[in-house]
């Protein structure tokens, strides 16, 4: 029988505490045949799980380029994530995937691309970006704006250091007014806002925006009046799930299964879908 | 010609398979109501088709709780195992409604992904249905494409002639199996109840649905709704369903467990944000899953028209006073 369910174990590689309460966890197969055959497209999600406690599911935050590990991210807000946390490197997890439709990443080639990201948004954006800065000739400018309520919520700090010093890479940071500390060399403001001072003259560009509903609904009119159409403008939503194969029924947005036809999905067909996500 | 069986003959039968270790289950009286289980002699068998079980026939093929594989943890190493074989099972006097919900859940359970959970007890299971010989106020099986003696779904079907011999329609070679030998030919044959009244057009449900999404009807016709999914766990479409571990740390299993739309938690982010929030919203979602987006994914209503969801209601809701609303 095949056990669609049944997860791979995966050894944990690496830990990294990004802020008080958001951990990145790197993880390769235990299973050497696994390991070669395994591929994924950057956007595509996985279910993680501790055995004893359960399945969570988050984006695979690393490059698909990266042939020996795959990389997660997650806040400890639940039963799962709060065992997660506790995971050191050598022990053991659960891992089913790729599962979803991943970024387009062929059909974003020759286009300048915007990064919008707000909070845990970053792990989505971070897979873009690397595939982005790895494939470099295939992609014009990169711009990425990411914001967090505070400097420490800001995850991925360094690598955000690194991707500026980039050729055709501008990275801006921003914290909500008040989230600032003495130091803080980034911008103030919430992302839309902030995105919308850059003024930049951007050709026929991509645009990927992930974060809370509200960063989202802001940030599309500041977007529309840089030119950019629904089309063009991605997002990755965030929907509940179980089983991640289309069947467990809770992820769906009108009869789009997040799961299978997303997450990651254009306004123009969000626009068209109804409001329940 | 007809193939008849007495219901004495019946209930040899269903002795038969019992003793030769199949698992045998039907219709069983339990205090005023019936409910489908596995049956631990052939008298305990119900043929009453007054009433419809209060379950339905999918918990035989997914299970309320099933194991998906069980794990054991050594120190830094993980072992999963992998559950065992379903047995061989035969379902005697289903009702027509509920058999008919199996080709219809075939489709979730195998687009792109199969799931060999649901469809290794599909091929190990016989369904034998008992065709209808009275409907309630609560039953709509011809609304949705279904009839009381529709054979969707059964592997053989038994039609009363009323005079305790019934009719057997073996419909594939699975039911033929079955039934070899034990049957008489003749000419009379057993009969079902003549056809109920359409209740509703299925396409006018999924057209206002789709147009009255942002609408105060959904809070004006279900704010009687208490969340507690008795029509979803009885339903015999109703599929969704979480995934939980069980058992200590150092050994345990992990299960998939029936879930219902109707929980206020179904839909939450770990952010807290929740798509459903209200109850009228998760209302909605039943109504649209059933009329609007299974018949978009898969060409058919995830409904058999067999009311159990308005029978069982605590708040006396259901699909079908939703829909007369509409």
């Amino acid at each position: 029988m095949a056990n669609i369910y049944k997860p791979d174990l995966m050894e944990v590689i690496a830990v990294r505490q990004q802020t008080s309460d958001v951990k990145s966890v790197a993880l390769r197969f235990l299973d050497p045949d696994r390991a070669r055959e395994f591929s994924f497209t950057v956007g595509q999600f996985g279910i993680f799980s501790v055995f004893g406690y359960g399945e969570s599911t988050f984006n695979i935050c690393s490059s698909s380029n990266w042939k020996d590990r795959i990389e997660f991210c997650f806040r400890k807000v639940g039963r799962v994530t709060d065992a997660m946390w506790q995971v050191e490197v050598g022990e053991v997890i659960g891992f089913r995937g790729p599962y979803g439709n991943g970024y387009p990443v062929d059909l974003w080639k020759g286009h300048d691309l915007v990064f919008l990201g707000g909070g845990i948004a970053m792990p989505p954006i971070r897979c873009a970006v690397w595939h982005a800065l790895e494939n470099r000739a295939a992609y014009g400018e990169i711009t990425i704006v990411y914001g967090a309520r505070t400097v420490d919520d800001l995850v991925y700090v360094d690598e955000l250091e690194e991707w500026s010093k980039r050729e055709r890479v501008r990275v801006i940071t921003c914290v909500d007014p008040g989230g600032e500390k003495p130091g803080w060399t980034g911008e103030i403001g919430f992302v839309p806002t902030v995105f919308g001072r850059t003024e930049l003259a951007l050709h026929d560009p991509i645009a990927l925006v992930i974060g809370p509903p509200i960063m989202i609904k802001n940030t599309m009119p500041v977007l529309e009046k840089m030119g950019v159409s629904a089309g063009s403008i991605y997002t990755s939503l965030e929907n509940r799930m179980k089983c991640g194969v289309g069947k467990c029924g809770r992820c769906n947005v009108g009869s789009h299964y997040v799961c299978k036809e997303g997450p990651v999905l254009t306004m123009d067909t969000l626009r068209n879908l109804p409001l329940d996500y | 010609m007809s193939a008849l069986i007495s219901e004495n003959k019946l209930r040899q039968l269903a002795a038969e398979w019992i003793g030769s270790g199949r698992r045998t289950i039907a219709p069983v009286a339990i205090k005023s109501r019936l409910l489908y289980m596995p049956l631990q002699s052939a008298e305990a068998l119900s043929l009453d088709t007054g009433a419809r079980p209060a379950n339905t026939i999918k918990e035989f093929f997914f299970p309320k709780a099933e194991t998906l594989y069980g794990y054991r943890v050594k120190g830094r190493s993980i072992e999963l195992i992998e559950p065992a074989n379903p047995e061989e099972q035969i379902i005697l006097a289903a009702r027509p409604c509920d058999a008919a919900a199996l080709p219809v859940l075939d489709h979730i359970f195998n687009w792109d992904f199969k799931d060999d959970f649901y469809n290794r007890r599909r091929a190990s299971t016989t369904v034998i249905t008992l065709a209808c010989t009275e409907a309630d106020e609560h039953c709509f099986c011809t609304s949705v494409g279904g009839a009381p003696d529709s054979e969707r779904g059964s592997d053989a079907m038994l039609l009363a002639l009323g005079d305790g011999r019934y009719e057997v329609r073996c419909i594939t070679a699975k039911g033929q199996q079955l039934f070899a030998g034990a049957t008489e030919a003749s000419t009379e044959t057993g009969k079902a109840i003549a056809v109920p009244l359409r209740n509703f057009e299925p396409e006018k449900v999924r057209a206002f649905a789709v147009e009255h999404f942002e609408d105060p009807f959904w809070a004006e016709h279900t704010q009687t709704c208490v969340g507690c999914g008795a029509c979803a766990f009885t339903c015999p479409t109703c599929h969704c369903f979480d995934i939980v571990d069980a058992g200590p740390m150092a050994g345990g299993v992990r299960v998939r467990t029936w879930d219902t739309c109707q929980s206020a938690i179904f839909t939450q982010h770990a952010s807290g944000h929740n798509p459903r929030s209200s109850q009228p919203g998760r209302q909605r979602q039943r109504i649209l899953h059933k009329f609007a987006i299974y018949p978009e994914k898969f060409g058919e209503v995830l409904c058999t028209g067999c009311g159990n969801c308005a029978r069982n209601c605590p708040a006396g809701l259901g699909v079908l006073s939703v829909i007369r609303e509409i």
